[in-house]
C-alpha cells in the first residue's frame, strides 16, 4: 500500500476514539439507522452516454442522503454518519465493466461530503475485489494521491477465515483491520442467481470465496455477510447508481436489459435499499413482459433471512420511500 | 539448431523448476513455484463437460452440482468461467502444487508399495469440506493462490527424467481439473507412467467413465455414509459419490476408500458398520477401506483429534463385517498400517507411517499361502 497511515496519526485516531466513547459517543459513534427509509434523487443519465455532469451528481447524491437521513443537509448526514477519525471504504461494484458499475463522478461526490467531515484523501478508499475490475470501469487507481484512494483487494485477505451463520470466509483485511467504517456503494440490477445485486449482493466481493455462495438465490449466506461483525459493525451507508438499472441478464453487462431509470437511492437499512431494488427491477419486468424474479426462480430470498437478523426492512408495506 | 517459442520456453522453465524441487519432501499441500496469476491472464480452455443454455447462459456436466452460469459468472468451484456462452476452465495446466510424495501418502496401500507419485494439483473445489486440510488451495480462486504453467506434457517428462512410475493428482480435487488430469494421464502413459487420482467421487457419470480408462488406480474419500453429514459438513450429496464409487469399481480401476472419521460426527458404531456392509456387499470384500484420522483445522478447530479408541473400533467392525483390507491411518507405528494376507494371518507389507519397512508379496502374493492379493503390484 502506497499511503500508510503513521503511527502518530494511529495514536491520535485511537485517542480520538478512546475519547469519543468516554464522552458519550460522538454523533458516529452510534450512527443513525432510519428503519426502511429509502431517500431517493433524481439524476438523469448524462447526455448520449457520457460522463455525469459532477455538479449534478453531488446534487443527486446531497438530496438521497438528505432524503434518507431525514436531516436538514446532506453535510448533517454525513456527520451523523461518520466520525472524522474514521477510515471509510468504500466498496463498488465494477464487475459489469464501465457499461453497469457505479459512476465515477458520484463516488467522487461521496469522497467530497466525506472531505467536507474532516476525514482526509487517504482515508477514504474506495475498493473492489481487484484493481483490473476498478481501472476497466474507469476508476482512478491508485495508493497514493488524489482526492481518495482506489484500489483492489487483489488477494489481501486474512489469513484465516471466521464464520457468521452458513458462510466460512477469509475477509479482506481492508474490511476486517483497516476500515472503520463502510459504504457498499452499488447499482440496481438483476442478478442471474440472487436475483438482485445492489447493495448487499454487492458485499460478496469482502470475502475470498463468493463462489461457494451462490446456492439457493444466495440465500441465507448474503444475509450471512451482512451479519458478520465485521460489515454489521460497520457498514454506514448504502448508496445505489440507479442512474441506468439492468433488469435481466446479471451480473454481466447486458445493454438490451438497461433502461434510464435516473434515480439515485441512498439508505442506512441496507435490506430496505435492496428491497427498493428488487421491486423497480420487477416493475420494469413487467412493463418489458417479462417474468417476475420470483417467478423466473430467483427471488432475492436473502432479503427475508436478513430481516429476520433484524438487519433492516424487507417487507415491500414497511419501505418508506423519501424523493428529494 | 531449432529456436523455442516463448510458450516452449516458459514450459521449460517451469519444467526445470518443478524438477528442481522434486527431493523437497513436504508434509503439506503448499504453493511450489509461481505467484498468483490476474484473472483475465488465467489459461482459460473451453471446458469438455457442459452444455450451451439461451441467454449466454451454461450447464455445467462435471459435477452433480450441475451449475447454471451466467455470463461473468464462475461456478460453485471458482475455476470454470462463463465468458460469453462459452465455459472454460481457467486451471488446465496450472499446478499450485507439485510434490514428490510416496504412494502411501494418497493413500494407496495395494499400488507399486514404496514407490514415488509425481503429485499435482491445482486451486479450487466442487465441495467445502469444513474439516479440509488443503483449504489454503481448495478453498480458494485460482488467481488466489502462487501456481505455475505446467502443461501435460512437462509433468510427464519431469516424473520420467527423475524415473518416478506414478502421477497423481490430488491434494485439492481433481474433478474440477479433470481435462488436466484426463490429458496428463494420456500424456503420462505415452511414456510409461500410470496415472492415479484421489477425489471426492463427486462427479457426474460421463465426465468420470470417459477418463477411469486412462486411470491405473483411483482413491475415493466417502466422507461418511449419511446424506445430513454430506449437507452440513461437506455442502455436497453422499448418493452421487456412492454412484462413483460403484462406477470405478466396475471399471477395473483399482478403487481404495479412505474413511476420515471425525469424533462425534461420523464415527459411531452404526455408521462404520453401514458402511462397511455395503462396501463388502456392493464392491466386495478386497476393496481396501482406510479409516484415518482427523486433526483440527479449517472451519473445525472446535473438535478435538480422533481419538485411537474409535479409530481401532472403526477397524474391528470392518473387519468383523468381512472386509479383507481394512487399515488405519494418521497413527504411524500402529499395526493398521499393514497388510495382513487374509488367508493365513501372515503380515505382507508392514509400514510405518508412509514408508514400506517390509514387503513380503511374491508376485502378488502371499509367500506363506499362496494367496493372490488384489491391487497394482508390477
Amino acid at each position: 500500500m502506497g499511503r500508510t497511515i503513521s503511527r502518530r496519526e494511529l495514536v491520535r485516531i485511537a485517542g480520538l476514539g478512546v475519547a469519543g466513547l468516554a464522552r458519550g459517543a460522538g454523533a458516529a459513534a452510534r450512527p443513525p439507522r432510519v428503519r426502511g427509509r429509502v431517500g431517493l434523487a433524481p439524476l438523469p443519465p448524462g447526455a448520449g452516454g457520457g460522463p455525469l455532469d459532477p455538479a449534478a451528481a453531488e446534487r443527486a447524491l446531497s438530496a438521497a442522503l438528505v432524503a434518507c437521513t431525514g436531516l436538514a443537509t446532506a453535510r448533517d448526514a454525513v456527520e451523523a454518519l461518520f466520525l472524522p477519525e474514521d477510515i471509510v471504504g468504500v466498496k463498488v461494484n465494477s464487475i459489469a465493466g464501465p457499461g453497469m458499475s457505479p459512476r465515477v463522478e458520484l463516488v467522487s461526490a461521496l469522497a467530497g461530503l466525506l472531505h467536507q467531515r474532516g476525514i482526509p484523501s487517504h482515508r477514504i478508499i474506495v475498493f473492489d475485489r481487484s484493481s483490473r475490475e476498478l481501472a476497466r470501469s474507469r476508476f482512478p487507481v491508485r495508493r497514493d494521491d488524489g482526492d481518495w484512494l482506489c484500489y483492489g483487494i487483489d488477494n489481501d485477505y486474512d489469513r484465516e477465515p471466521t464464520a457468521s451463520g452458513q458462510i466460512g470466509s477469509c475477509f479482506a483485511r481492508l474490511v476486517s483491520t483497516t476500515c472503520s467504517a463502510l459504504v457498499s456503494f452499488g447499482v440496481v440490477k438483476d442478478h442471474d442467481l440472487a436475483g438482485v445485486s445492489a447493495g448487499l449482493k454487492n458485499l460478496y466481493g469482502l470475502i475470498h470465496n463468493p463462489n461457494k455462495y451462490h446456492d439457493h438465490n444466495c440465500d441465507p449466506y448474503v444475509a450471512d455477510v451482512l451479519n458478520h461483525p465485521f460489515v454489521k459493525g460497520k457498514l454506514r451507508l448504502v448508496v445505489l447508481d440507479g442512474v441506468t438499472a439492468q433488469c435481466h441478464g446479471g451480473p454481466a453487462y447486458r445493454p438490451d436489459a438497461v433502461w434510464p431509470l435516473g434515480l439515485i437511492a441512498a439508505s442506512t437499512d441496507p435490506v430496505a435499499a435492496d428491497a427498493w431494488a428488487w421491486k423497480v427491477i420487477d416493475a420494469e419486468r413487467q412493463r418489458k413482459g417479462m417474468p417476475s424474479l420470483e417467478a423466473a426462480g430467483r427471488p432475492p430470498r436473502f432479503l427475508a433471512t436478513a430481516a429476520r437478523y433484524g438487519l433492516g426492512v424487507a417487507d415491500p408495506a414497511g419501505i418508506v420511500e423519501v424523493r428529494a | 539448431m531449432g529456436s523455442l517459442s516463448r510458450r516452449q520456453l516458459a514450459v521449460a522453465t517451469c519444467a526445470g523448476a518443478a524438477a528442481a524441487l522434486l527431493p523437497r519432501r513436504s508434509k503439506a499441500a503448499s504453493p511450489t513455484v509461481g505467484a498468483p496469476v490476474p484473472p483475465d491472464e488465467l489459461p482459460a480452455r473451453e471446458a469438455s463437460w457442459y452444455k450451451k443454455l439461451p441467454d449466454s447462459r451454461v450447464e455445467c456436466q462435471l459435477c452433480p452440482r450441475g451449475c447454471q452460469v451466467a455470463d461473468a459468472e464462475r461456478g460453485g468451484c471458482g475455476v470454470r468461467e462463463n465468458r460469453g456462452g462459452v465455459y472454460n476452465t481457467l486451471v488446465h495446466s496450472l499446478a499450485c502444487t507439485v510434490h514428490l510424495d510416496p504412494i502411501e501418502k494418497k493413500p494407496f496401500f495395494h499400488v507399486l508399495p514404496g514407490s514415488q507419485a509425481l503429485s499435482y494439483a491445482t486451486a479450487g473445489c466442487n465441495v467445502e469440506c469444513k474439516f479440509c486440510q488443503n483449504w489454503e488451495i481448495s478453498q480458494f480462486r485460482p488467481e488466489q493462490v502462487a501456481a505455475t504453467y505446467l502443461p501435460p506434457e512437462a509433468l510427464a517428462k519431469i516424473a520420467r527424467n527423475n524415473g518416478v512410475p506414478l502421477l497423481s493428482a490430488t491434494y485439492s480435487e481433481p474433478v474440477v481439473f479433470w481435462e488436466y488430469v484426463r490429458d496428463t494421464a494420456i500424456e503420462g502413459r505415452k511414456l510409461g507412467i500410470r496415472s492415479t487420482v484421489v477425489s471426492n467421487g463427486y462427479i457426474q457419470e460421463k465426465p468420470l467413465k470417459e477418463v477411469l480408462p486412462s486411470l491405473v488406480a483411483m482413491k475415493v474419500d466417502l466422507k461418511a455414509f449419511s446424506e445430513r453429514f454430506y449437507k452440513d459438513v461437506v455442502r455436497g450429496e453422499l448418493k452421487p459419490v456412492l454412484k462413483s464409487i460403484e462406477a470405478i469399481k466396475a471399471s477395473g480401476t483399482w478403487l481404495e476408500i479412505v474413511v476420515l472419521l471425525l469424533p462425534e460426527l461420523n464415527d459411531s458404531e452404526a455408521e462404520v458398520r453401514t458402511l462397511s456392509r455395503w462396501v463388502k456387499t456392493t464392491l466386495g470384500a478386497e476393496v481396501p477401506v482406510h479409516f484415518t484420522r482427523f486433526h483440527p483445522t479449517y472451519r473445525l478447530t472446535n473438535l478435538p483429534p480422533t481419538p485411537l479408541d474409535s479409530l481401532e473400533r472403526a477397524w474391528q467392525i470392518a473387519k468383523a463385517e468381512g472386509l479383507a483390507f481394512a487399515y488405519l491411518g494418521n497413527v504411524p507405528g500402529h499395526a493398521g498400517e499393514s497388510t495382513v494376507c487374509p488367508g493365513c494371518g501372515g503380515q505382507l507389507i508392514r509400514r510405518v507411517g508412509f514408508q514400506v519397512m517390509e514387503n513380503r508379496l511374491t508376485k502378488g502374493r502371499c509367500p506363506s499361502c499362496a494367496r493372490a492379493i488384489p491391487g497394482v503390484w508390477s
